[in-house]
């Protein structure tokens, strides 16, 4: 089994505030941390190979420090690290980078399954993953929970629906994005830790995957942004008084509209 | 890329407090960009000497833009029911159809739709197209992307709508790939600009934090999901006429590789929780799984369902469809009343969009209480029974 999983560098959302002076996001202090999805493709990703054999890579899309998550993922399991990073990315939406991350799979050469999280937690698009199956021309399923049966053909899975769940069964290549029920990510091991420290993150440039200059970053994105603003501010807030009787009476009449 | 002009640039810093993104700093005086910018413009339009300007690689515009007319809406349609947020898109997009001066058309994919065309006329379509075919009856990406990725291409509308649901998210991203279209998704508000007629789409970015409009300048169609419960629907006028057309399905595009086995539709349970207009929310002040019991009965008495912080969620008291916030789902209901949570940015980033917030928490200083219109703070399993007592009073 050639397992590719698809990984983002984030910034960590508990450290993201708002600063109440200027109204733009205090990022000072901010730690970066693997996209919690991608932590768990990754784990599934681990937990195949260690069922049926192969190999599993992580590939990532970002600026060179996004090595260290490559890192991590190695220390949990993976086999090889790909960094596809070139300024010339900049202002790529999910279009050029679900194009991007395609030439950089291409060039990783065979797979029979790719694994990405459900969404990235900074943008929340959940639209590179279908993207990039698209892009390689196979096909994908999103928000899987839960894996039924793994051989080396085929897969029978439980994918998330808002009303429940559907059981889909599908032969690789095939390309999922998973939700965080679907397992839980291991922490690094000793030994995985030693490994990702010795390990060569192998770094890759838009030339490098033959990548079209009209194809990627802002050029090659449909959509671009116009304006960017603080969200509009919610109403008075109020703490009601006395005791919870009196607090209880006066909620409900306040939300009577509602009963 | 974004250029810094040296000879106008004086070092103010007002394009470091405008970045999103924390990209810029000033060195010596001078702006300097890093790595993290994404080539937004939100420091161009900020710059009050404008020192600074995007330059980018030669976008191709696509030749026939002006060919691409009409506003279609995806109405999803499943296991028997059309999804509400379909008739809330169909009330956006009526009005997005007018300010253009164009048609609305609506598209119904499944199988037994039974009344379902008649019902998106009465809300506002002009036109239904329609494949309607027990090969649909179950989704799939592959199958109902290529019933809508063919009459995209022959009938070329300027602007698809879909909603923000699994449904949507999963094959719309597929669909406008293939299209090479721009995509916005979970959009909250969408306008036509007057001078150009694009469709302006707005969405929260950072879970919330910050709002960023969205435009595809350069290609046609312009795609966006919208999330459930953000629109509202016109009302039924049952004397609307419209046009029904019964689309001609190709045998490839009813055949998938993904093969759907079993479709399992939780009964006992309501987890569809952003379709819910009332949802009764629970954390880590339940203490227990039996704490979620409070929470169904508070839930029941509003007519409402029950979510949960993730806190709840990992604690197992509770499954991760009613998880609400960054990992879990957003919802924008009428009445979100948390109870025992405190308030973490990743929840709120699920839940600030509702109408009106109500916080039950016994720790006055939660950041809960910060987004909340109407605060208790209380002990729950003394708030929670009394709140219950007197609605269900009050309903009788």
């Amino acid at each position: 089994m050639k397992i590719i999983v698809c990984i983002k560098q984030v910034p960590d959302a508990k450290d993201v505030r708002l600063d109440p002076e200027t109204n733009t996001l205090a990022r000072e202090g901010v730690q970066s941390i693997m996209n919690p999805y991608d932590q768990h493709a990754l784990e599934e990703a681990v937990r195949l190979k260690e069922q049926l054999g192969g190999e599993v890579t992580v590939l990532s899309m970002g600026p060179p420090q996004a090595e260290e998550v490559l890192r991590q993922a190695i220390s949990c399991g993976a086999d090889r690290g790909v960094l596809i990073s070139d300024r010339a990315f900049a202002g790529a939406d999910t279009w050029a980078t679900s194009y991007t991350l395609a030439k950089a799979v291409n060039k990783i050469g065979d797979f029979d399954l790719i694994l990405c999280g459900k969404q990235a937690i900074d943008g929340d698009t959940a639209q590179v993953g279908p993207g990039l199956a698209i892009q390689l021309e196979i096909p994908f399923i999103t928000c899987i929970q839960k894996v039924r049966e793994a051989d080396e053909k085929h897969l029978v899975m439980e994918r998330m629906m808002d009303d429940g769940y559907d059981v889909v069964s599908v032969q690789y290549p095939v390309l999922l994005t998973v939700v965080k029920d679907l397992n839980e990510p291991r922490v690094p091991s000793l030994k995985g830790k030693m490994k990702s420290k010795k390990a060569k993150i192998e770094m890759l440039t838009a030339a490098d995957v033959g990548a079209d200059a009209a194809c990627i970053g802002l050029a090659g994105s449909p959509t671009q942004v116009v304006d960017v603003f603080p969200p509009p501010p919610r109403g008075e807030r109020a703490i009601l008084t006395g005791n919870i009787d009196e607090q209880v009476e006066q909620l409900v009449a306040k939300l009577a509209t509602y009963l | 890329m974004l250029i810094v002009d040296k000879d106008l640039c004086v070092g103010c810093e007002v394009c470091v407090d405008n970045c999103a993104f924390g990209a810029i700093t000033v060195i010596d005086g001078l702006a300097v960009v890093g790595d993290a910018c994404t080539l937004c413009g939100a420091c161009v339009d900020s710059c009050e000497v404008e020192a600074l300007h995007i330059e980018g690689g030669e976008k191709s515009v696509q030749a026939d833009l002006d060919s691409w007319s009409g506003v279609w809406v995806y109405c999803e349609f499943r296991a028997g029911l059309l999804a509400p947020v379909s008739l809330e898109l169909l009330g956006i997009g009526r009005k997005l159809a007018d300010a253009r001066g164009v048609k609305l058309s609506a598209v119904l994919i499944g199988s037994d739709t039974g009344e379902s065309a008649a019902k998106l006329i009465a809300h506002g379509a002009d036109i239904v197209y329609r494949a309607d075919n027990a090969a649909l009856k179950y989704f799939t990406d592959e199958t109902y992307g290529a019933v809508l990725t063919k009459l995209i291409q022959e009938h070329k509308p300027e602007v698809v709508l879909a909603g923000a649901t699994a449904i949507g998210r999963s094959f719309i991203p597929g669909v406008a790939n293939t299209l090479g279209a721009g995509l916005t998704a979970d959009c909250t508000q969408l306008d036509i600009r007057a001078d150009d007629g694009a469709l302006l789409q707005t969405r929260p970015a950072f879970g919330g934090n910050i709002m960023a409009t969205i435009v595809c300048p350069h290609s046609r169609p312009q795609m966006s999901t919208v999330r459930p419960n953000v629109m509202k629907a016109l009302d039924t006028d049952a004397s609307r006429s419209g046009e029904l057309i019964d689309v001609d399905l190709e045998p490839a595009m009813l055949q998938a590789k993904v093969q759907v086995l079993e479709s399992v539709i939780s009964e006992h349970d309501d987890v569809n929780i952003q379709e819910s207009d009332i949802l009764v929310g629970g954390g880590r002040g339940l203490e227990s799984e039996k704490g979620f019991d409070l929470i169904r009965e508070l839930a029941k008495s509003l007519n409402g369902s029950v979510a949960a912080s993730r806190a709840a969620v990992d604690s197992k008291w509770i499954g991760y469809p009613h998880q609400v916030g960054q990992t879990g789902k957003t919802v924008a209901p009428k009445l979100y009343i948390a109870c025992g949570i405190s308030g973490a940015i990743q929840h709120v980033a699920g839940m600030q969009s509702a109408e009106t917030i109500v916080a039950i928490n016994r720790d006055a200083e939660a950041p809960i209480f910060n987004v909340a219109d109407f605060g208790i703070v209380g002990d729950l399993f003394e708030v929670l029974p009394k709140l219950i007592s007197t609605i269900e009073g009050r309903q009788k």
